[in-house]
């Protein structure tokens, strides 16, 4: 076994120290040694962006960095978003425009488009396909996602936003 | 997967210094990069290792090579060889005719047919990349085979080389690496020449080979 | 359904309030996942926890002449290396399948397919144990590989299954050669090659629907921890059918059931991915027993994508009879089927080609005669999967696609064809030609109202024009599916896996404050059903569904369910809640009775309240009679307000769509764009409509992927290709197509709430949408029928075969 190095960095604005093999990934660091379950696996060749944290200002897709890479840096993941039980309105906007299903894509969904509207507060439909292209999902077909984007961007805005799916909409009184 | 590669090189050496050569496994072994045989078994049978060096790993396959068929009259070769990779994730063989033909000013011609078959990770991952790569180990393969024919041509004695077949044992020089560094074959290297190789093949017509 | 008269404007802030069938409401699941705080399979950490992988063969046939564990287990932190001589003494080397053959656990002497299981490592954490798994030295003798059905059944061909040697007869039947599985018939033979001798017109197409897979996002895994203190195992697992999963680990562990808990938390998709057992289920809850500790085991995506529940793979001959209307007299169908080197096909016991027999689609066909046979190929396992509800994929696959056939020989409109061949309202319940009985369809309203919406004569008139223009840089297509799909498995006297039918169930308890908690046999995968039951709990027996806490999945507390796939929640689970919802609510009528002091019959059910009829002021609320359930009932009558149902069907449902899309192929690089796609779904009763949208859309994208990209092909040697996704298709937000949905709605007249159930009918109905549009672009050339998958490198080479430009 190759000798582990001492890596300190903050996680969500608390500070960590972590004892880690120069092989180990930052998201099995995560995961495992930081009750950081949020991020997930879904593949091992970089495509699926479940795994994606927000590192020092960035997307980072987590699997393909090295935890060794993260001394002294910003890592944001989706456990950082909600504070003090205040949603951030990304998480209210998935919530209202149904922009997941099993849930297992969202963590990184959600971290990947806060860094869009970071850099982007007013997206079109067409840049944000284009920045979400490399977080994949299975169940929503990514147009309540689109939609949820635009939700929150709107809400970040100022703007006064009101979910597409009106609740008794189809109910027949 | 199977790809099937036809090579040749013409070597300055006569046929018999050549036909010479190559019946020396442990000399040709090592100018195929991160090649190397091990272990002479009989005659006939040798074991043998190829390494490849990616970045901080080292991609290893071990294997047996048999000489099928030799034939000094003719002055051809079959090799056959089988090996799997040794974390056992992917497995090759090999189907090789080779032979050794006159060439005019005295020289030859070393022409190779191989049939190679891929199984496991590599044809799984790799598949895309095989032609490719095996172009570019070839004529790594060839620049040091040739390098090593010059080497024996200067090291015979001065008097004229025999044209005669069977003819006395030839001096040959020990095996040696051509360029230490290119005992293990480096990946970075490799890439490079793979990507060059591939916009070269873009703008190739028909090549004569 | 519901008994209610009442003042819309009055009730509307109660019905609100309810939040019953009919709603967008908002999803109760979505709070954990939007924080990161789901509990998936491999979030799971316990103390001593080990982590185990698989060793895997590179070959696809081969023989093991040994295999050498030494270097592994010296390995500092390995702690046990299985190989299949470890699992002979347990018996567990082999493992039965839900289609009656035997697979592998661990390869036992011969490896049948690439990346099949060898050896378990187990160590202390996931690195050691994937450098053990490097150290375990396996000598193969490499064996011919035959990966075409065809060519499996050839009398040369390599013996695949040497342990079935001398077995002619399997669980299907006779087996006719080495490589064969089973011959499967339904349909009356004689009377369709009567239909065919005499018919005006006949059509013949050979089809292909090639190995494709589900490639849910989470792959599966399990965590399994043997108390050997207790003698309790408790397995957490990605499994759509957790109780399935206890009777067999019990059965094959000789551990009493009431001592297996299998809880399956929050699965990251399924798709019918996560229905079998897989050897990593098998050998972790063994590693787990024989160490003491709880192992873990997560597969890689290479490996779901090559060694876990394929689908499809079926090599489809389809022929129709019709008369010089277009009004088909017969069909005709034979299969081929790989099924790879075991089948472990999820199909109810009784039927190894699943519910392919729907092929009959919503057209009135007098006869009909379907023939399958099954194959071992070097292939990994599987076959029924992949939203496809048990084949009916495939089914719908060819009857659309032999409809359209059969209008381009016709020269036929091919909306028009359909209309001609519907099954008529006044027919339903209608009884195929092959054995169904359809429970109710309104095609033609659906269809209409599809055409309506896309101005269907401008875009043929816009097709034409694109036609007869040479400069014209595009081909245009339109697909058009009308599909019946057939769901809700099943009756338990025609369907049962090993030997347990199908039924579902839901138990319902009600707190003294009103509150309750609801407990069922499926378990959602994103589906929603935490949100949708608690809807169908609230209108049927009037508590408001956010009091309502509805659980899945933890065997030990749940009541026995076969699981959620083929749509079956809605349509037999979904029934059990509300019959459970029923015995509820007449306990409550009672109850409010006694307290109002009146009879029973008295009293009406109004939303959330019972009162006296004629007398609305005297009323007791859900809550109040709740409170009344635990102290003060009528005489006889058992405290508390809780009810259990087993829900067996009297039949199947049968939803059915319209669906049309518009593609645009560029001529020059045989890129198919997708211009337009509307989907017209009928599910009969929708409980919560956002939550169905959701799904169409998610289905439609997965429909998209299969028919645009997606195949798992395999080259001579028995290699797999493609089995990460640099290859395998997964639509990303740039090229998933803007979806339309639309909706009819025709209630099942056997389901208690009128309910089909949905979302796996996007899939089934748009990929041969798509496959029909493609074809369609290309119609006016003489195409009748190209292959999936619709990349451009495929269709470039039609386009070069038939000379166009570009």
């Amino acid at each position: 076994m190759t000798k582990k190095t001492a890596v300190s960095f903050r996680l969500n604005d608390r500070p960590v120290d972590v004892l880690v093999e120069p092989r180990e990934l930052l998201i099995h660091t995560l995961r495992e040694r930081l009750e950081t379950t949020g991020p997930h696996i879904g593949c091992e060749t970089s495509h699926c962006g479940a795994c994606t944290v927000d590192l020092d200002g960035m997307s980072v897709k987590s699997c393909t960095v090295l935890t060794v890479q993260c001394e002294n840096s910003h890592v944001l993941t989706i456990e950082g978003f909600a504070k003090g039980g205040q949603l951030h309105a990304l998480q209210e906007a998935f919530m209202q425009e149904h922009g997941l299903q099993c849930g297992f894509c969202t963590p990184g969904m959600i971290t990947r488009a806060y860094r869009l509207l970071q850099e982007n507060p007013s997206p079109t439909e067409e840049e944000i396909r284009y920045w979400m292209s490399g977080n994949l999902c299975r169940c929503t077909g990514y147009q309540n996602i689109v939609k949820a984007i635009q939700y929150a961007a709107a809400k970040l805005r100022g703007e006064i936003v009101e979910t597409s799916h009106p609740m008794m909409a189809e109910v027949t009184a | 997967m199977k790809i099937t590669i036809e090579k040749s090189l013409d070597l300055p050496l006569s046929p018999t210094l050549a036909w010479a050569m190559l019946q020396d496994m442990e000399g040709v072994a090592a100018c195929l990069p991160g090649a190397k045989i091990t272990e002479r078994v009989d005659e006939t049978h040798y074991k043998g290792t190829v390494s490849v060096k990616l970045g901080p790993a080292t991609v290893s396959f071990k294997g047996n090579i048999e000489i099928a068929d030799s034939d000094p009259a003719a002055r051809t070769l079959h090799i056959v060889g089988t090996g799997s990779e040794t974390t056992g994730t992917s497995g090759a063989s090999l189907d090789l005719h080779a032979a050794v033909i006159a060439a005019e000013g005295g020289g030859s011609r070393l022409s190779g047919v191989s049939d190679v078959t891929v199984t496991g990770k590599v044809a799984t991952f790799g598949a895309r990349l095989m032609n490719s790569v095996s172009e570019v180990l070839l004529q790594k393969f060839f620049a040091n085979l040739a390098a090593r024919a010059a080497a024996i041509e200067a090291a015979q004695p001065a008097s004229a080389p025999s044209e005669a077949v069977g003819a006395a044992p030839v001096a040959m020089p020990a095996p040696a690496p051509v360029e230490a560094s290119e005992t293990k074959l480096n990946a970075l290297s490799l890439i490079w020449a793979v990507i060059k190789d591939f916009v070269a093949s873009l703008f190739r017509r028909s090549k004569a080979t | 359904m519901n008994d209610i008269a009442r003042d819309p404007k009055a009730d509307l802030g109660r019905l609100e309030k309810l939040e019953g069938i009919g709603c967008a409401r908002k999803r109760r699941e979505d709070p954990r996942f939007i924080q990161g705080r789901g509990t998936y399979v491999d979030d799971i950490h316990l103390p001593g926890m080990l982590f185990g992988v698989m060793v895997r063969s590179p070959y696809a046939h081969a023989r093991i002449k040994s295999i050498d564990t030494s270097r592994a287990r010296a390995l500092p932190g390995v702690h046990a290396v299985l190989t299949a001589e470890d699992l002979k003494p347990l018996k567990l080397h082999w493992m039965p399948t839900l289609a009656g053959d035997v697979q592998a656990v661990l390869a036992d002497g011969k490896v049948h397919f690439q990346n099949q299981e060898v050896a378990f490592v187990v160590a202390d954490d996931r690195a050691i144990a994937a450098d053990a798994a490097e150290l375990v030295e396996v000598d193969y003798e490499e064996l011919p590989a035959v990966v075409d059905p065809f060519k499996a059944l050839l009398p040369d061909a390599p013996v695949i299954r040497e342990d079935l040697a001398g077995k002619d007869v399997g669980a299907h039947g006779a087996r006719r050669h080495h490589n064969h599985i089973f011959n499967w018939q339904i349909g009356d033979r004689d009377r369709t090659d009567r239909a065919f001798a005499n018919a005006a017109v006949t059509v013949t197409q050979e089809m292909l629907y090639p190995r494709v897979h589900p490639c849910p996002l989470e792959t599966c895994g399990a965590v399994a921890s043997y108390d050997a203190v207790k003698g309790d195992l408790t397995v957490w697992i990605t499994s759509q059918a957790p109780h399935v999963v206890r009777t067999v680990v019990g059965l094959l562990s000789s551990i009493p059931e009431s001592k297996i808990r299998i809880i399956s938390p929050d699965i990251g998709g399924g798709f019918g991915n996560k229905v079998g057992v897989y050897p990593g289920y098998v050998t972790a809850i063994v590693a787990s027993i024989v160490l003491g500790r709880p192992v873990k085991w997560i597969e890689s995506r290479n490996e779901n994508l090559t060694t876990t529940a394929f689908a499809r793979d079926y090599w489809m001959t389809g022929e129709l009879a019709a008369d010089a209307d277009g009004r088909i007299k017969g069909l005709r169908v034979n299969v081929t089927a790989d099924h790879g080197a075991f089948d472990a096909c999820a199909d109810p016991t009784k039927w190894p080609a699943g519910m392919f027999h729907v092929c009959t689609g919503s057209y009135d066909i007098p006869t009909a005669h379907v023939s399958v046979d099954g194959v071992y190929t070097n292939k990994f396992p599987g076959g029924v999967a992949y939203r496809c509800s048990f084949r009916v994929t495939e089914a719908v696959y060819l009857v659309e696609r032999m409809i359209d056939v059969l209008a381009q020989k016709l020269g036929l409109d091919k909306a028009e064809i359909r209309f001609r061949n519907f099954i008529p309202k006044e027919s339903f319940p209608y009884h195929s030609a092959l054995g169904l009985d359809y429970d109710s369809g309104d095609y033609a309203p659906a269809l209409q109202k599809v055409l309506k919406a896309v101005d269907y004569e401008a875009l043929r008139a816009e097709q034409a024009a694109k036609r007869a223009d040479p400069n014209c840089p595009t081909l245009m297509g339109i697909g058009i599916t009308t599909f019946t799909e057939i769901v809700g498995a099943g009756p338990s006297k025609s369907c049962d896996i090993l030997g347990i039918g199908m039924f579902d169930s839901c138990e319902i308890r009600v707190h003294p404050d009103g509150s309750a908690i609801a407990r069922m046999g499926t378990i959602s995968q994103g589906q929603g059903h935490q949100t949708t039951y608690a809807q169908i709990i609230a209108t049927e027996a009037g508590i408001p569904a956010s009091v309502i806490q509805v659980e899945e999945g933890d065997t030990s507390t749940a009541p026995y369910g076969l699981g959620t796939y083929g749509s079956r929640s809605t349509p037999v689970a979904g029934a059990a809640v509300a019959r459970a919802s029923h015995k509820i609510r007449e306990k409550a009528r009672k109850i409010a009775a006694h307290l109002l002091e009146v009879s029973p019959e008295d009293m009406e059910f109004d939303l959330d309240q019972f009162h006296v009829k004629g007398d609305p002021a005297r009323a007791k609320s859900m809550k109040e009679i709740a409170w009344a359930a635990y102290n003060n009932v009528p005489e006889g009558m058992e405290m508390g307000l809780e009810a259990v149902d087993y829900y067996d069907p009297p039949n199947f449902t049968f939803p059915f769509g319209a669906y049309l899309a518009v593609v645009d192929i560029d001529k020059g690089t045989g890129e198919v764009k997708v211009r337009r796609f509307y989907a017209l779904d009928d599910c009969g009763t929708r409980i919560n409509p956002m939550i169905i949208e959701g799904q169409i859309h998610g289905g439609l994208t997965e429909g998209f992927a299969v028919a645009f990209g997606q195949e798992l092909p395999y080259d001579e040697q028995g290699n797999v290709l493609g089995g990460t996704l640099m290859d395998y298709f997964l639509p990303t937000s740039v090229e998933t197509p803007h979806w339309e949905t639309d909706f009819t709605v025709t209630p099942s007249p056997h389901h208690p709430i009128g309910a089909k159930g949905v979302a796996e009918s996007p899939h089934v109905g748009s990929i041969p949408c798509f496959s029909n549009a493609v074809v369609d672009a290309f119609a006016h050339l003489g195409v009748t029928h190209t292959g999936m998958p619709h990349n451009a490198y495929r269709t470039w080479k039609q386009l070069r075969a038939l000379d166009i430009a570009g």
